[in-house]
């Protein structure tokens, strides 16, 4: 422990938290690739249930673990330059942690016996799962790497999803179909719709100043960065 | 944008730093050496005078106890003791109890510290645990080790013979003028000197002992800002992994290190506060870091009898931390005893935070009026 002291490394301890964040969303991404197999490809709820469960308790140590180092960090360095920094990655730690909630639901679908692997609209399904799983890394990277310029293309991308899924569970409510078509299918785009959105909170941290962060899902009125 | 880094972070190049570092620990050195000069200048008369009043131990005790609230840090009241024993004119003896005070008066700083959370419950009961648990070790410490240290002398003792060897074996103490270090801290010392020429024992015993004590004062503070800048990040390090792997033994060599680093305990201490107020440092945790930063911050004495002229100077340096090492080995090993400060200083919070003008009576009441009502009384 004492050696720690000793030790060379990164002098900023907010670059080892960044890093706790990365590490989030891939433990995040795990989850919801994992939770959609279950649902959409046919695997067992049993089989993975163990992994979804211990991925989501990770994501949740990672996310005590940054608010307490988070905590170390403002108490060692009290002159307040970080703190925006500070708050920006407590807001995007708990959203991280809600998308592991959110993949854990789209499990408890599979669980409650929702297979839809074999139906007609199976590759639609795929093919959302698949853009989302992709957000999930590019919000990963983008984070990391600081990449505002992306970021604004990425939030661009999910605003048409979040449009998307909205028309999806539009369409369903107004269905005909029988619930068991329709409910498993507007839980799940209403999941990924939440998921979407929290990646967009995570990029908010990169383009908005901190009063404004994790509302860009919300109003399209309230983007503006310097509207008050 | 809420994460962004700033484009370009004002960082002085390691090796100005170290440059800057050396410069101030010798004006450090220059400070006690100046200090020393200065109440030589006075006079045997006038210095003995000086210290009469405090020839009772429990005086002695309270003296070291208000100078250290009053300047808000032990290393500079240890420096100044070191400095006036070196120079004989505060008797190692009188020393002693006095060096024991500075360790008892360092707390007030994160006593102070803590009741920032005072109108918060349940933050401000941890705070004020985690920063009187440091209180009630030291209080117990010297409770327990000043009667025995008067009855059998067996503190100053081992400091003494530990002080012998280290001179015999030429790594610290001796004489004057047997050290390359010992001439360059006195130049500053003989120029100031030179340019009062002159003036009266008094006039040059003023002008030596207000620079002794503005230098040790200031190089201080530089140290203690500039090194805890640099090394902040370790800092953080060490502090998460007590978090993750919590406290004995290695988080108080951690406590120990971060002190001797930043030359303050006080900041060892303080910058544990809000994390035990949030909750995320148990008590339990962080006792060991407070103990150990109790034996680190008895380095800025030893360091000040580099300049001393009499080996006594080192030994009172060698007391400061052997007081501290053996007040650890007392309490810490036995299980019974270890957490005995830690459960009082919960109790004492317990009450504080239902009465609240207790907790402010208790840090002016502990730390100012009882010593300077006992001073009075027993001088």
């Amino acid at each position: 422990m004492v050696l720690e002291f000793f030790r060379r490394g990164s002098e900023n301890q907010l670059d080892k938290i960044e890093s706790q964040v990365g590490q989030m969303l891939g433990e995040a991404r795990h989850s919801f690739d994992l939770a959609a197999s279950t649902v959409l490809a046919g695997a067992s709820a049993t089989a993975v249930g163990d992994d979804v469960h211990k991925t989501d308790r990770r994501i949740n140590k990672l996310e005590r673990k940054i608010r307490r180092e988070l905590v170390v960090h403002v108490s060692v360095n009290a002159s307040g330059t970080d703190v925006p920094m500070v708050l920006a990655y407590m807001a995007v730690a708990k959203d991280i942690e809600r998308i592991g909630d959110y993949a854990k639901n789209i499990w408890d679908l599979a669980h409650q016996g929702v297979d839809l692997s074999k139906d007609e609209d199976v590759e639609t399904l795929i093919s959302y799962r698949d853009r989302i799983s992709l957000l999930i890394s590019q919000t990963a990277n983008t984070f990391l790497n600081k990449a505002t310029d992306k970021a604004w293309d990425y939030l661009a991308e999910a605003d048409v999803l979040l449009d998307e899924f909205d028309g999806r569970i539009d369409e369903l409510t107004q269905s005909e179909r029988p619930s068991t078509y329709g409910v498993p299918r507007a839980l799940y785009f209403r999941y990924m719709k939440r998921i979407t959105a929290h990646l967009m909170n995570v990029l908010t941290a990169l383009t908005m100043p901190v009063d404004r962060l994790a509302y860009y899902d919300e109003d399209r009125r309230d983007r503006e960065p310097l509207d008050q | 944008m809420a994460i962004s880094r700033p484009i370009s972070e004002r960082k002085m190049p390691t090796w100005a730093r170290l440059l800057l570092v050396i410069g101030l620990l010798y004006t450090f050195l220059s400070g006690v050496k100046f200090l020393e000069s200065g109440i030589k200048a006075f006079g045997s008369d006038v210095a003995a005078d000086l210290f009469d009043g405090i020839s009772n131990p429990l005086a002695g005790l309270f003296a070291g106890i208000l100078a250290t609230v009053l300047v808000q840090s032990s290393s500079v009241t240890t420096a100044t003791i070191v400095g006036l024993v070196g120079s004989g004119t505060l008797p190692f003896d009188t020393a002693v109890p006095m060096i024991m005070g500075a360790n008892i008066g360092t707390t007030v700083t994160n006593t102070l510290a803590s009741l920032g959370h005072i109108r918060r419950s349940e933050e401000f009961k941890r705070a004020f645990a985690g920063a009187t648990m440091h209180d009630f070790f030291n209080v117990l410490a010297v409770a327990v080790l000043l009667p025995l240290e008067l009855i059998t002398g067996f503190l100053s003792g081992m400091a003494e013979r530990l002080g012998e060897w280290l001179s015999d074996a030429g790594i610290q103490g001796g004489e004057l003028g047997d050290s390359p270090l010992k001439s360059a801290v006195k130049w500053p010392v003989d120029l100031v000197q030179d340019l009062i020429d002159g003036a009266s024992d008094n006039v040059v015993g003023a002008v030596l002992l207000i620079l002794g004590l503005g230098l040790i004062f200031l190089s201080l503070a530089f140290i203690t800002r500039n090194m805890k800048e640099v090394l902040a990040g370790r800092i953080e390090r060490s502090i998460n992994e007590v978090l993750s792997r919590g406290g004995g033994v290695p988080a108080m060599l951690v406590g120990l290190v971060m002190t001797v680093a930043v030359q303050s305990s006080s900041i060892t201490t303080s910058i544990l506060i809000p994390i035990i107020a949030a909750g995320v440092l148990t008590l339990q945790n962080a006792y060991p870091i407070t103990l150990g930063a109790n034996v680190g911050t008895t380095v800025t004495a030893l360091l000040a009898s580099l300049a001393a002229d009499r080996p006594e100077a080192l030994a009172i340096a060698l007391t400061h931390t052997l007081f501290n090492l053996t007040g650890i080995a007392l309490f810490y090993p036995a299980p019974q005893l270890r957490y005995l400060p830690v459960k009082l200083a919960q109790r004492l919070a317990d009450v504080a935070v239902t009465n609240r003008t207790l907790a402010l009576g208790y840090v002016v009441g502990a730390f100012v009026i009882v010593p300077l009502v006992g001073i009075v009384l027993l001088r």
